[in-house]
């Protein structure tokens, strides 16, 4: 499901991103910079507690009577001009958005920012019928260009300096550019603007949907999203089924709660509420509109008591810039469009992929910062507990964890065993130890040292200088288990043969 | 000037694209119902087909009586629009504010102006002070590209149905003499705010959208709250990426 499956866990590809010191700069400049945003903007608006649980209340209820309030939505959407379609599955959206575009004989779309397009890779099956699509976002526009996927769901070129930037844009000027912020941002605006205006297909995500009116509301601040449903005359919107609120008045918690955590600005530079197709005396606006709502794996979260309030969030963003994990490995370590402790909760949750649980719901620490920093109020700590009781109770846990654990206890129950331990590793960590420290993640220290380093054992343990003491004692203690005791031998002999030493894996 | 009414020809006639459209919205009615009733059934509840009572709606009580004087509003909004990078300025009336927007015009050496047809900003006279520039009025003339216009132009000029002191956002709606694009397209923008218009809190611009209902509301309602921007270079601040980088907010009285 993910373009960069070739890395397949999250513990491989956060390496990969730890390795890279820029991104882990950029990561923690930007994120500091956007967490420090929302917390004086929250403080400034003041009442912030009240605000969020208005904001949680408003989702909940909506979310509660989703049957009701998104046939309202479609109901007046239909009766506002808009056509209106649905997909359960992924697919099934990639499908219709080609079919209009294939009736339109679309050369090119344009697009602004959509987390839905990003789940379906629609680029993707657009590029396969000969139809252009261009990211207009000029963070998606210099992913786009370098093949990339966004590393965060506000600023998805977060991973990119502006050398590489004036790389990739130098590219497609077919001049060098200067590594200049103004420079790079004025060659994009002119660049997109031919396109903006030979486009035959806008397309757009939806931030809300209000149900009383039929109307999609847009928050940006470029004004790509304002140009994308402006001046192509067709254009189609691909929306969550879950992004329904019931009024304007509770827009206004939303446009309260939304860009305060996601940038700290006290509202975007532009937040646009479109109703329908434009007017008949009308001179802008598109002429056929287009609304795809997409199921794909979120009705899945309905009824369920633990998951049910993932289709609370908002997108913000917040919760990615208090992660301590996320500001340590950066998005794309994820390995899917949604990242951070939202991402590591969502993604299994809209695939009911067990194996994926395994892997991304390790990636964090539990300390709770992505429920302060929600503006919703999702407890997405709870939930990932949830998830790694859930693997273990589908008999999905970690088999090498469990077996890891176990060993451990038996290891640490009976020092003759502890020693021999000791002794294998002793002889073992030759082959991984770097600097001190091993950062390995084969054999037995896989699970462990994930994202922790353990120190490398010295010369003689303090485990060694402790026998004697302990000599009288040892018989006491447990036995090693006799098949572990079997496969820890066979590991000795096979070691003793300068075979291998690779645990096996 | 660029052409932009493409033809694309390849999809058939206009009744064999409405038979199309006609069948998608068959399908979509059929698919509703499933749709619907899965959730339903997700929910563990019969199809709600009643507006259930929604038992908090909109912002805080405390929230809605909040409101600043007429001299705090002002005070407040221009703070708010200058920090995030816009312009600000007073006029006593319309007739100081089209002389103000002259001179910003001729000091920028504007070619082409883009304005709303609205009778405040044909009061301005923009035609006559500003001599050199040509100055478009928005869906005069049927043969005109309206929208690749609003992209030549050089200034853009509308006047705010509403404005909110605190988030320092105007609002403007779209009507068949006030274009979108007017407000977009061009490099620099000057938005007319007649101080009467100018409330406190978006709420103030938002539940009137209730009230008047569906019927009421025009085809794009635009909160503009400063310049076009983005971050997304080294989080560098870079302004006027695809909508105006200089946008002036004139406030009148």
């Amino acid at each position: 499901m993910s373009a960069q499956k070739g890395r397949a866990t999250v513990k491989e590809r956060a390496e990969l991103a730890l390795n890279d010191e820029f991104l882990v700069k950029a990561v923690k400049f930007t994120t500091e910079r956007l967490r420090n945003g929302k917390k004086n903007a929250s403080a400034e608006h003041g009442n912030w507690d009240e605000w969020r649980e208005r904001g949680r209340q408003i989702r909940l209820h909506t979310i509660a009577h989703l049957d009701y309030y998104l046939n309202l939505f479609v109901e007046n959407a239909r009766a506002n001009g808009v056509h209106v379609h649905f997909a359960d599955k992924g697919e099934d959206a990639v499908a219709i958005a080609m079919d209009i575009a294939q009736r339109k004989a679309a050369k090119t779309v344009v697009k602004s920012k959509s987390m839905v397009s990003e789940e379906l890779h629609l680029n993707h099956a657009l590029e396969q019928i000969g139809v252009e699509a261009i990211e207009t976002d000029l963070g998606e526009y210099i992913i786009q260009l370098a093949g990339e996927m966004p590393s965060h769901i506000v600023i998805p070129a977060i991973h990119k300096n502006r050398y590489q930037i004036a790389d990739l844009l130098s590219e497609v000027a077919g001049e060098k550019l200067e590594a200049d912020t103004t420079v790079l941002a004025g060659f994009v605006r002119k660049k997109l603007r031919e396109k903006f205006l030979e486009a035959d297909i806008g397309m757009t995500g939806c931030n809300f949907a209000i149900a009383e009116t039929g109307s999609m509301v847009l928050f940006e601040n470029e004004g790509n999203a304002r140009m994308v449903t402006t001046v192509p005359k067709t254009q189609i919107t691909l929306m969550g089924m879950e992004r329904i609120i019931p009024s304007f008045e509770d827009l206004e918690v939303m446009a309260t709660l939304l860009p305060r955590s996601a940038t700290g600005q006290k509202l975007t530079m532009y937040m646009s509420a479109i109703t329908g197709p434009k007017r008949t005396a009308d001179a802008d606006g598109p002429e056929e509109m287009h609304i795809i709502i997409v199921d794909n794996g979120r009705s899945l979260q309905l009824g369920d008591p633990e998951f049910q309030e993932l289709l609370n969030c908002i997108r913000c963003g917040a919760c990615l810039n208090a992660c301590p994990v996320y500001r340590h490995i950066g998005g794309h370590a994820y390995g899917s469009t949604y990242s951070g402790p939202i991402g590591a909760v969502l993604t299994p949750a809209l695939n009911k992929n067990v194996a994926e649980w395994d892997d991304i719901a390790n990636a964090s620490s539990l300390c709770g910062a992505c429920y302060e920093a929600c503006p919703v109020k999702i407890p997405l700590h709870e939930m990932l507990i949830y998830l790694r009781r859930r693997k273990v109770e589908t008999g999905n846990g970690k088999a090498v964890e469990t077996a890891g654990m176990k060993g451990f206890a038996a290891l640490t129950g009976s020092s003759a065993a502890m020693k021999a331990a000791l002794a294998i590793g002793k002889i073992g960590q030759r082959l991984v130890v770097r600097g001190g420290e091993i950062r390995t993640k084969l054999g037995p220290l896989k699970g462990w040292n994930s994202y922790r380093v353990t120190p490398s054992l010295p010369r003689r343990s303090f485990r060694d200088r402790w026998e004697k003491l302990n000599r009288e004692v040892d018989a006491d203690r447990p036995q090693m288990a006799p098949d572990m005791k079997r496969r820890m031998e066979q590991i000795v002999k096979e070691r003793g043969k300068g075979g291998g030493g690779h645990g096996g894996h | 000037m660029a052409d932009i009414n493409r033809q694309t020809g390849a999809a058939g006639g206009e009744s064999e694209r409405a038979a199309w459209l006609a069948e998608m919205e068959r399908a979509s009615r059929a698919k509703q119902e499933t749709f619907m009733n899965g959730i339903a059934a997700r929910l563990r509840h019969p199809r709600m087909t009643s507006k259930p009572a929604q038992p908090v709606r909109g912002a805080p009580d405390f929230w809605r009586t909040f409101d600043w004087t007429p001299e705090e509003r002002v005070e407040r909004f221009e703070a708010n629009w200058r920090s995030v990078g816009g312009h600000t300025a007073r006029a006593k009336d319309l007739a100081e504010a089209g002389r103000f927007i002259a001179e910003r015009a001729q000091e920028l050496s504007a070619r082409i102006i883009v304005r709303q047809d609205q009778a405040e900003l044909a009061s301005l006279g923009l035609e006559s002070s500003v001599p050199d520039a040509e100055v478009s009025v928005w869906n005069a003339d049927e043969d005109v590209a309206w929208k690749a216009r609003a992209a030549e132009a050089d200034i853009g000029v509308v006047i705010a149905d509403q404005a909110l002191a605190y988030t320092g956002t105007v609002v403007v709606r779209s009507a068949p003499n006030k274009g979108r694009s007017v407000s977009l397209l061009p490099t620099v923008l000057f938005i007319l705010i007649p101080a009467e218009r100018l409330g406190t809190r978006l709420g103030e611009a938002l539940i009137p959208m209730d009230e008047g209902g569906r019927d009421a509301l025009p085809a794009g309602v635009h909160f503009i709250t400063g310049p076009s921007r983005s971050s997304d270079i080294e989080n560098d601040l870079t302004i006027g990426v695809h909508g105006p980088g200089v946008v002036y907010a004139v406030i009148i009285g």
